[in-house]
């Protein structure tokens, strides 16, 4: 019976040291984890509304997409006017798992810029979507001044030398994530300054 | 102190962890596809490896064998928790290209290997020259492996274009099956010079 206690005790005080360090360390970290999540957002979302400023703890709305999912809209708000909006979108037609993208907008309904959150396309084929030399051409593109479809399917956007399906699955959640800023514009463009 | 030596150089040769004993080739083979982030991985298990071997020989005499396994894995695991915590709060975009491989330096058996094999059974000095020699030799061997891989499969070593952009790069080299042709052909090279 010994025995028996001196091995719960000792595996028990071996867990109790490990969780007393590892709750120190997670309380040292927590705050700069928080903070480079922040500046992650915030970098995202000047690559995609370039030139604008955007607060993302202030000014944004959460609304539904078509198919219910929540989708957080930040917004760039000045002279208390709505400048442009960000949200993310999602692809789940990519070539290996969903492909997660922040799309910016105008208020013409004009993309500002794209950014390829996460993917896990096969590397060095459709992993050129995070590549500026082909996100890049969304900059200005609308539902009015492009078929945004790739070049293969009859559209103007390029698709790249041996993958069509990453840019594909990018450019059709692109073109979804407009068509729903363009049902939901009249919501997303109107800024109510909170009396606080 | 020619046996500390010889406990720190015989990782790279005669007991190299990769080339001789194949143990945790499940991240050589899944992380290796640059030669950073091959060197990131090797120090943040070289890291695990030093912290829990100095912990598992300075409880070596309070640890009752029948626990010994679960004891080392708590150890084993709470570093592992503290270099993702760290990682992802000072080396975020690092941490973004690793992060679903650092838990899994978890079941790394390099790091279990080397507690129960050497650190349960040797004074603290001793574990932890063992411990720095085998985590060095890791990282060695999967930064080359991971450089042979960069340089055929994308044209670049640590993402520094070497052949110029008229190389037609090797894809599969950075695929998965590239990672076992390379790592292949490194065990035959290493161990025809090893049976002299």
């Amino acid at each position: 019976m010994t025995s028996t206690w001196r091995l719960v005790v000792v595996l028990g005080s071996i867990c109790f040291a490990a969780s007393l360090a590892l709750s120190s360390v997670y309380d040292v970290t927590k705050e700069p984890i928080a903070y480079q999540k922040k500046l992650e957002m915030i970098r995202s979302l000047q690559a995609v509304l370039p030139g604008m400023t955007v607060d993302p703890d202030s000014g944004y709305l959460d609304m539904q997409r078509e198919n219910g999912a929540p989708v957080r809209v930040f917004r760039s708000i000045s002279e208390g006017k709505v400048q442009g909006a960000a949200f993310e979108v999602v692809a789940p037609d990519g070539f290996s798992g969903n492909i997660y993208i922040m799309m910016g907008v105008k208020p013409n309904g004009e993309l500002g810029g794209i950014v390829i959150l996460s993917h896990a396309e096969t590397p060095g084929l459709g992993s050129p979507i995070e590549k500026e030399a082909w996100k890049g051409q969304f900059k200005g593109r609308s539902l009015e001044n492009t078929d945004l479809r790739v070049k293969k399917d009859g559209g103007d956007i390029d698709q790249m030398t041996g993958a069509t399906i990453s840019p594909r699955a990018v450019t059709g959640a692109v073109r979804n994530g407009l068509e729903w800023f363009d049902k939901n514009k009249d919501q997303i463009l109107t800024y109510e300054e909170k009396t606080s | 102190m020619s046996t500390y030596g010889k406990e720190f150089s015989k990782a790279f040769f005669k007991e190299n962890p990769i080339l001789v004993m194949a143990l945790g080739l499940c991240p050589v083979l899944a992380v290796s596809t640059s030669a950073i982030n091959g060197i990131a991985m090797g120090l943040a298990t070289t890291f695990v490896l030093v912290c829990s071997s100095t912990v598992v020989s300075s409880l070596r005499s309070i640890i009752p064998s029948k626990v010994r396994i679960p004891s080392f894995i708590i150890v084993i695991a709470s570093f592992v928790t503290i270099v993702d915590l760290a990682m992802n709060a000072y080396a975020h975009s690092m941490h973004k290209t690793l992060g679903l491989f650092i838990p899994l330096i978890v079941v790394n058996c390099v790091i279990l290997g080397r507690s129960e094999a050497f650190a349960s059974r040797n004074p603290i000095l001793k574990s932890i020259v063992d411990a720095v020699g085998m985590g060095l030799a890791f990282t060695m061997t999967l930064g080359l492996l991971g450089g042979i891989r960069e340089i055929l499969g994308s044209g670049a070593i640590f993402g520094y274009p070497l052949l110029g952009t008229k190389y037609a790069a090797m894809l599969i080299m950075i695929l998965p099956p590239g990672a076992f042709i390379a790592l292949g052909v490194m065990l035959a090279t290493f161990n025809s010079f090893q049976r002299d």
